[in-house]
Parts: C-alpha cells; structure tokens; sequence
C-alpha cells in the first residue's frame, strides 16, 4: 500500500507539473486528466471506492471532456507568447506563499491521529461507504446538500440566459 | 493464494481471449445481418460461406503500411486507438458471467473482481472511450477529422447523462451497486419487467455512447468523409474497429447482467444462457443500424436533452413513489 502511495504522488505531482508547464493546451488537458486518475487511486487506496469512482466519471468523464473540446473548437494548438502580467504575479505569489504557509503549519503542528467516531474501517467495509455516504447526505448534511444542489441550478439557468442572449 | 493467483490469472485470459475473438467474429456477424437484410450473400469467399473473412481482414490491416500524415501530433495520434481499445477491454472485468463453479474444494465466482461499486465502476470507464475518439480526430491535422472529434465529443455529453440516470432505477430496485448483488436479486423476475423505460433508454443511450449508427455523426460517411478515423489505416485503423466491436460486446453484457437477469437461466448451464443473452442484444444492436437512417445533427440533440433525459428522470421519479406505495 505505501509503494502505491508513492507511485500514485509521483504521478500527481509530475503531472501536476506538466499541466502548468506544457505549451500546448491540449497536452496541458491530457496531463490534467492523469492527474485526476492519480487522485482516484489515493481515494481507492483510502478505501473510499464510491469518490474513486466519481472523480473519474464526473471530473475526468464528463468536465475535462468539455474542456477538451472548447480547446478544439478554439483552435489554440500552442500558445505563442504568454504576457507576464503585474497583477498576476502578484497574485499568484500571494497564494503561493499562503499555500506554503499552510502546509509548513500542517507540517508541524498535524501529529498523526488515531480516527474518533463509531465508523471504523471493519464497519465501513461491512456497509460499504457509498450506503453511508449516502445516509449522511440525506440526514445530517441534507442542508448543505440541498444548498448545493440549488447552486448548481441557478448556474444552469444563468448559462442559459448568457446563452440565449443575441448581441 | 497461489490457487486464487492462478484462477484469476485463466479467468482474466479467457475474458481477453472471448472478448477480442467476440470483436473479430462481430465485423463478420454484422456484414452477413447486413446483407441478409439487404437481400444479398455478404462474404462468400474466404472460407465456408465467408467463415475466415475477420482472419484474412486481420493479416490484410496488419501489413498495410502505417501512414502519418504530416502535421500530425505523431504521440497522440498513436495513442488515440490505444486509448479507444482499454475502456471496453477494463469494463469486462467487473460483469459476472456464469454462476459460481467449485474448482478443488474452493467456490470460484465466474467474474474478475466483483467491487462493491461494480455499476460506478462501469459507467467511469465507459466515459473515457470518448478520449480516444476526439483525440484521434485532433491529431490528425484534417479538418473531417477535427469536426467528427468535435461532434463525437459534444454527442457523447449529451448521451451519457440519460445513460446514467437510466440506470438509477435498476440501483434503486436491488439496492446496491455491486453487479453480483443485482443479479442475484434478479433470481425472481427480471428488472427489464420493472423497468422497461429504463431499457429502452439504456438501450438507445448506449447505441449513442459507441457511435454507432443512427448515431454515427462522428464519422457520417456522406458529410466528411470517414471523421474521426479518415487518417487512419493499418493496426491503429483496426484498433478502432476492435474496440467499437468490443464495446458493443461489453454493452450488450451490461444490459444483460443489469435487465435481464444475468447468467440466470433454466436447465443450460449459466455461462451458455449468459452467452445466448448477450448475443441477442447484440443481434438487437445490429438490426438496429441497418434499419434506421442517420439523424441530422440538431435531432440527435434533440433527442438526447429534450426527450431521453427528461423521460430518464420522470422514471426515477416514477419508480421511486411505487416503492414507497409498495413499502419495500
């Protein structure tokens, strides 16, 4: 388990790199894609097959086929010279730094804990974590849930109203 | 150990081996349907009434010479039927295709792996087939090519969402994922009888997924040539063609194992009653291309968002309120 680990970091990390270093956008999806398939085998090795299995079918299925597809229809096989904005730089140096701020805090203060609560790994394994993901969405997180779901759906109706719109 | 070890390795041999020769077979299979609907012979010639044809098709592709056009992006154009073959091969791997046999004192299910999120399962891979199709048209550098790649991914979108949601119904019913579960819970009655919407949806839904005609916009032959595969000729062309033929193999297991009760069957043995099934959807698929004409590409849209999906999610609904009437 600890070698598939690894074997799935180096993979995430790499192509997490690739996503943002290639030149081509097309390349750039494709690695964004293995990156998802990495994060899949972390949810997997995680015993939370029912995640594994939506990344795959949500993100790199369904989102980054769309994703490909705007970058065909757009026609951009490379990008030719990239400006090197002020406030971009800013910006991302900004989030940067916090993001290494979090992880060195993460680093020092997160000692390994042992997991609290009824569900342990035997008990989940004898219901199957989709039932109980489940359960919880419809009981203890029907609200968040519920909000979410009408977030999405005014996203829909505003995608239709931009598209609807003739200039 | 080692005995599991080795009874997985022959099973996941037999399932590659049936499947790839399941693909062979099929091109013959289809050209005798077609030709028997159309009034004619089909092959004749290489073999007893054209027996060795899918053999002789095979040496023919393999010693073509493999041509990349110039301008192509020569890495993803070769990995592009790669890409296409894996899903529909991967996909077998969760369907249970025969009642357990005792072999040496151990009972060994007849099915790779049966992980408790075999439909999810499913449904994941079958939605990468659609990689290798766009991205076969787009490094080919043509223009037909690039505008099957871009209907075929837009068509795909469109059609997977009713694929899904038709199959919501069949979880709700047996009340797991795991495909073993629901074909033993289809010991009684078949889910196609409880759920007939929800197959005709599946059905259509998934003769979109593999591109095949009245769906086949990605590759019409009288509007751009031969789309997402003009390019294409040698092994990577027969690429294309095995795993459309093993896609449609692995649909038509998958319709079976989830509407019409698996490997469960009377007096036959179970891996024969799977095999009959199978190949009647699969005789399904084929009546279906050579009876209906290509759809113009708004109907497919049409199609896919103002009728399948709607209807996909009224029977949710349906099924859902006639569980509760009937408290189970």
């Amino acid at each position: 388990m600890e070698a598939l680990f690894y074997v799935f970091s180096f993979i995430a990390i790499f192509s997490a790199l690739m996503v943002v270093t290639m030149r081509n956008p097309l390349t750039s999806a494709l690695y964004l894609v293995l990156c998802f398939f990495a994060l899949a085998g972390f949810y997997v090795i995680l015993d939370m097959q029912f995640l594994a299995a939506m990344q795959i079918l949500v993100y790199a299925g369904a989102i980054m086929v769309l994703v490909v597809l705007v970058i065909m229809l757009l026609n951009i096989s490379r990008i030719k010279n990239i400006g090197s904005d002020l406030h971009q730089k800013i910006i991302g140096g900004l989030i940067s730094l916090i993001l290494f701020a979090e992880i060195v805090i993460y680093i020092i203060n997160g000692a390994e804990k042992k997991p609290t609560g009824i569900f342990t790994g035997a008990l989940i394994k004898k219901i199957g974590n989709t039932q109980i993901i489940g359960e919880f969405l419809f009981t203890e997180y029907m609200l968040p849930f519920e909000i979410a779901s009408i977030l999405l759906f005014v996203a829909i109706i505003g995608a239709y109203l931009f598209a609807k719109k003739k200039y | 150990m080692m005995f599991w070890l080795i009874a997985d390795i022959i099973k996941i041999l037999i399932v590659f081996a049936g499947l790839l020769g399941a693909a062979a077979y099929l091109t013959l299979l289809e050209r005798k349907i077609a030709a028997r609907i159309q009034n004619r012979m089909g092959p004749m010639e290489a073999g007893f009434h054209g027996l060795l044809q899918p053999i002789a098709d095979g040496i023919k592709l393999f010693f073509k010479e493999d041509i990349i056009p110039a301008g192509a992006n020569k890495f993803l154009f070769l990995l592009a039927p790669i890409i296409v073959v894996i899903p529909a091969l991967t996909t077998f791997a969760v369907i249970p295709f025969g009642a357990p046999v005792k072999i040496m004192g151990h009972t060994v299910p007849l099915q790779i792996t049966d992980v408790n999120i075999g439909i999810l399962f499913i449904l994941a891979l079958t939605s990468l087939g659609v990689y290798g199709v766009v991205l076969g048209g787009w490094a080919s550098n043509s223009k037909y090519s690039l505008l099957g790649g871009i209907r075929t991914a837009a068509q795909m979108i469109s059609y997977e969402v009713a694929l899904v949601l038709s199959i919501v119904g069949i979880i709700m019913i047996a009340g797991d994922l795991s495909l073993a579960k629901i074909v033993s819970e289809q010991s009684h009655m078949w889910f196609i009888v409880y759920q007939p919407v929800g197959f005709i949806i599946y059905l259509i839904a998934s003769t979109a997924e593999m591109n095949r005609v009245p769906f086949d916009l990605g590759e019409a032959e009288g509007e751009i040539v031969a789309g997402f595969h003009t390019e294409y000729s040698s092994m990577e062309f027969a690429f294309y063609f095995i795993g459309e033929y093993a896609q449609m193999v692995v649909n038509s297991a998958i319709i079976v194992t989830l509407f019409l009760g698996g490997w469960q069957g009377p007096f036959l043995p179970s891996v024969l009653w799977f095999l009959i099934k199978v190949f009647f959807v699969i005789l399904i698929y084929l009546w279906l291309r050579w009876t209906y004409p290509r759809l113009r590409y708004d109907e497919l849209m049409d199609l896919g968002w103002k009728f399948l999906l709607p209807l996909a999610l009224a029977n949710i609904i349906v099924t859902g309120f006639i569980m509760i009437l009937l408290n189970r």
